[in-house]
């Protein structure tokens, strides 16, 4: 019997894959990197638990397999507290125990069917990358999106390397079975579905630098994790979404878009070349002459050139003295000039307007802490808005001189090590009683306010750790620290911070090209997704702005939040679709500089000159 | 209780309703009214949590009133920010039917400009929608709580009448000045009868210490006893190295010697009342037969910003607090805990340096033959408010259930 409250924390699982990247240095759950496939990760055991508490799954071979694999080593509590809060082990073992006391009464557990075709895929990817165990597929069938409804695939296969892409590819089409790619195995926002066969691109990792080139060829099933890492190694920097995302993936669906596109670009800026399999099961690359023009762009939804099996991406070089900076603003419109204006005048790389929402959620390692902190920097300090830059010394003496007050390197991990005495109440109350016309936080920053803030925050990895499970402080405390988790040029090549945005609920973003020049139609168009919420009782926050190509145009998102196992929030977000929908169809087709991202899918490697300027 | 002789000597006892009631000045005079036997209806809103009537009861329970004379209380749920107070139209016909008087005490007292909206709409249109939702009502009487600031800028002299003032030194002068402005004009074209209360700066009950309202004068004492606090733990149990950075030290004795400068500046000092004078006088002047017009409800000795940081010193066992002079401070650099007082002196300066003086022959008038008197801020005055503060921690532990207050 499955406790509810662990069912409950089961169902809760956001499939961000977080746990399938080795992103703390714990190392990563050893059931999952043997066995590749998502259910023996502790997301599919997540997955399992909950289908096994609601009987929606019969325990199957693959199933006592998946429990008896998992060695409860403790990572995936590490790791899943870090972005999300929660505690999956209590999951892992309630999972074990539940199927080792179903054994114990003598059960016997069902054997996959037997599906001719089966055994045809194995012998293209072996015996072991291809099943049809109803525990593997479930962990393939659904997602967090609530108006996707769940849909059993009838295989999952793992092939390993592009040769049995491309077969398998000719194998499904001559035998009419539909087949969807997953980079990561993962899906979030309901699309990557079939009654078919699921490609899981997990054990196609291959990472080679090309030092001389500034390239890197990358593998379908490497993260942007992972290729960073690799990057790094080699003194390079790449353009890479979210920490747990695939690098192919994200190229062909959307392209590839983070506060470092500002320097970077995006969409074909990022690559040289991409390797995919057509429809057909054949090979081509980009950059042949006989190969598709996926670099037009068409405004309409179209489908995916094809499956990528090889990225050849940009890297990019670094310099000694980057850091990183926030820039607090209290208004947005002055926070989206100063940042167009950095871009413009080629100030700093990686660059990005933040809301308040973004930053303390960002920074704090619980959902309570992050709530007492966005109304201490919002509301107290009156910093609603961050402009968040990385640059040499050059380009941060360049914003010290243009604005009064800065949040340098060092300041930023005074504040994070010090977060929840920042959020004390008794010093909040101090702050508000100030009184003065100029918001707190100029005051704050000066530089002989440093002293005072050293004595009231007593920043060290302690002081932060005081803020989660007493379990885990010493993890924690050991964690801060590494001087990397309170440098904001790592945190933000790595990413492993965004996850957090969803930790209270599952987030529906909107990604929009804007054009940078005009803060009054992105604050309109912030205002009426707003709205559209509220009238359903969504909760909504402004995301990030990055400026793009020397600041003409932009890329907004802005966020809906739904408790994805509600299904009033699935009525609230499908009551919404029937409002955003038309408006940001509309936007995009009549307002020049508007692109929804919704347009991009799958045009991903289009060049951005293609939707961004016409 | 004067009043409430008088009262009786009236015959049937009006109907009040009063705003800002589970604010500081207008809980004390809804609990001293319902004492005085009178039916009270207060506007108030939802709050932290809390319901207007649970923010109301717990306020009751904070002053230890008698059941029985709750049951006179009626709270409506009311937002001054909404024409008719956002209530519904029979209920608007009901209060117009039954209230006699109005004792209009809400107020954002805040300075900043950032704030200018929010203050706007609370102190002035919150008036203008009080005013029109009981327009043609049988109330005859209009009890305005300003404030003895409306005279802005104004040097010397601040008689006690309605006066041309053009210039303020924030939003909430400019705004309660506005206020009073508009009153007087609504008043007198409806033929209600207009008392204009401006008292000074509002501490706790100076017998007792009690109070509801932790800024102000308690603001810069709660600043300088948090940072005592956070300097002695720095040194008994961090090592001490925060502290001698900026140069505190603790002596065998206990005492912290806590540098900090503090700019005095010029002025008169700061003119405090506590909350029992301002109640007593209020009464006194209600009931007064004719007390119409302006009556100021001030001190009439200002305290010195020396006094109070001596008083400060002594309280909490400091050495390094100084007063000095704009010359002396501009010559010297700061550190980063002065500057936290300059700031905070900047922004409050008119009132800790007042140039002001208060006329107060009208009020004195009534007030001396009520018998009512402005105790002195005394040490003794300062010691019984900041121990009472200290012993609720700022406020903080005076609502156990919830800390967020009424």
């Amino acid at each position: 019997m499955i406790p509810e409250h662990v069912r409950a924390q089961a169902a809760q699982c956001r499939h961000y894959a977080m746990c399938k990247i080795d992103y703390l240095g714990t190392g990563l759950c050893a059931s999952g990197a043997e066995h590749h496939y998502v259910s023996h990760f502790p997301q599919g055991r997540m997955d399992l638990c909950d289908a096994l508490a609601n009987n929606q799954i019969a325990i199957t071979e693959g199933l006592v397999e998946i429990a008896d694999s998992c060695n409860l080593c403790g990572i995936c509590d590490r790791q899943c507290h870090f972005v999300t809060g929660m505690r999956p082990v209590e999951v892992m073992k309630a999972l074990k125990e539940h199927v080792r006391e179903w054994l114990a009464r003598g059960n016997m557990p069902i054997a996959a069917p037997f599906d001719p075709v089966l055994e045809q895929l194995r012998q293209i990817v072996g015996q072991r990358w291809a099943t049809n165990d109803p525990a593997v597929l479930l962990t393939y069938a659904h997602d967090p999106f609530p108006l996707a409804g769940p849909q059993m695939p009838r295989f999952v296969i793992l092939p390993g390397n592009r040769e049995e892409v491309a077969a398998v590819v000719r194998f499904a089409n001559g035998h009419q079975i539909p087949y969807v790619v997953r980079g990561n195995g993962g899906s979030v926002f309901g699309f990557v579905f079939t009654d078919g066969l699921v490609m899981d691109m997990h054990r196609m990792k291959d990472i080679v630098i090309d030092a001389e080139n500034w390239t890197a060829l990358v593998g379908p099933g490497v993260t942007s994790f992972e290729l960073q890492q690799a990057a790094v190694k080699q003194g390079f920097r790449v353009n890479t979404a979210e920490p747990a995302a695939t690098v192919c993936g994200n190229i062909v669906c959307t392209g590839l878009f983070s506060t470092w596109a500002n320097a970077y670009g995006v969409n074909a800026d990022t690559f040289v070349d991409m390797e995919f399999v057509s429809r057909d099961g054949e090979f081509f690359r980009l950059n042949d002459p006989r190969a598709p023009n996926v670099f037009c762009y068409e405004h309409r939804l179209t489908p995916s050139p094809g499956i990528c099996t090889r990225a050849h991406v940009r890297l990019h070089p670094m310099t000694e003295d980057e850091e990183g900076m926030l820039i607090p603003f209290a208004e947005f419109d002055e926070a989206v000039d100063f940042a167009r204006d950095l871009s413009r005048r080629r100030i700093g790389l990686a660059l990005g307007v933040l809301g308040g929402h973004y930053l303390s959620t960002f920074m704090a390692p619980t959902a309570t802490l992050a709530e007492q902190v966005r109304g201490s920097l919002s509301e107290t300090l009156g910093m609603r808005y961050a402009v968040f830059m990385v640059g040499d010394r050059f380009a941060r003496q360049a914003v010290q001189s243009m604005r009064p007050a800065v949040i340098n390197a060092d300041l930023f991990r005074m504040l994070l090590l010090g977060l929840p005495r920042l959020a004390d109440r008794e010093w909040q109350d101090l702050l508000i009683g100030m009184g003065g016309d100029e918001p707190v936080y100029e005051f704050l920053l000066r530089p002989e306010m440093r002293p005072v803030l050293e004595a009231v925050l007593r920043p060290a990895p302690e002081t932060l750790a005081a803020a989660v499970d007493e379990d885990l402080r010493t993890f924690y405390t050991q964690l801060y620290a590494r001087p990397e988790m309170t440098d904001m040029v790592w945190l933000n090549m790595f990413r492993i911070l965004s996850s957090r945005m969803s930790r209270h609920k599952h987030m529906f973003a909107f990604l929009i090209y804007v054009p940078m020049d005009r803060p009054d139609l992105i604050r309109a168009i912030c205002d009426r997704l707003q709205r559209i919420a509220d009238d359903q009782g969504l909760e909504n926050d402004f995301g990030f702005l990055t400026p793009l190509d020397l600041g003409k145009r932009g890329i907004l998102e802005y966020d809906y939040y739904i408790n994805h196992q509600d299904p009033v929030d699935a009525d609230r977000i499908r009551q919404a679709a029937v409002e955003f929908e038309p408006y940001l169809d509309e936007i995009s087709a009549t307002i020049k500089g508007v692109k929804w991202l919704k347009y991009i899918f799958s045009q991903g490697c289009a060049r951005k000159e293609a939707f961004l300027y016409t | 209780m004067p009043g409430g002789k008088a009262l009786m000597e009236r015959g049937p006892k009006p109907t009040i309703l009063v705003t800002g009631g589970t604010g500081f000045l207008g809980s004390h005079l809804v609990t001293r009214l319902l004492a005085e036997g009178h039916r009270v209806v207060v506007p108030a809103r939802s709050r932290h949590g809390l319901s207007a009537d649970q923010r109301m009861a717990r306020l009751l329970d904070w002053f230890g009133t008698p059941h029985q004379q709750r049951s006179l209380l009626e709270v409506v749920e009311a937002n001054l920010e909404y024409p008719s107070l956002g209530i519904a139209p029979q209920q608007a016909a009901d209060l117009r039917l039954k209230v006699d008087e109005i004792i209009h005490c809400a107020s954002d007292t805040s300075f900043s400009s950032r704030k200018e909206e929010q203050v706007k709409r609370v102190n002035i249109q919150g008036l203008e929608h009080l005013l029109d939702l009981l327009s043609g009502s049988r109330c005859r009487r209009l009890y305005l709580i300003s404030t003895a600031y409306v005279a802005g800028k104004r040097i010397g002299d601040c008689p006690e009448a309605f006066q041309e003032t053009t210039a303020f030194h924030n939003v909430y002068e400019q705004s309660k000045f506005i206020a009073e402005q508009i009153a007087a004009s609504r008043c007198a074209a409806s033929g209600i009868r207009l008392t204009v209360i401006r008292p000074s700066i509002v501490y706790g009950d100076a017998q007792t210490g009690r109070t509801l309202a932790f800024n102000a004068l308690y603001y810069p004492v709660r600043t300088i006893h948090y940072f005592s606090k956070l300097y002695h733990e720095d040194i008994l149990e961090h090592g001490g190295d925060r502290a001698r950075a900026l140069g505190i030290h603790r002596a065998p004795d206990g005492t912290l010697h806590l540098p900090i400068r503090i700019d005095g500046g010029s002025g008169c000092g700061v003119n405090l009342i506590p909350v029992d004078y301002f109640l007593r006088a209020f009464l006194a002047i209600r009931d007064a037969p004719s007390a119409d017009g302006v009556f100021h409800i001030v001190n009439p000795q200002n305290t010195s910003i020396a006094e109070l940081v001596d008083f400060t010193r002594r309280f909490f066992h400091l050495t390094g607090l100084e007063v000095t002079t704009g010359e002396d401070v501009a010559s010297l650099p700061r550190h980063g805990l002065e500057l936290l007082f300059d700031r905070h002196i900047q922004a409050y300066s008119a009132y800790i340096r007042d140039a002001r003086i208060f006329d107060r022959s009208r009020s004195d008038a009534l007030l001396r033959q009520a018998g009512v008197t402005c105790p002195a801020f005394t040490y003794a005055v300062f010691t019984t408010c900041m121990r009472f503060a200290v012993d609720v921690d700022w406020g903080r532990l005076l609502w156990e259930s919830s800390p967020a207050g009424p």
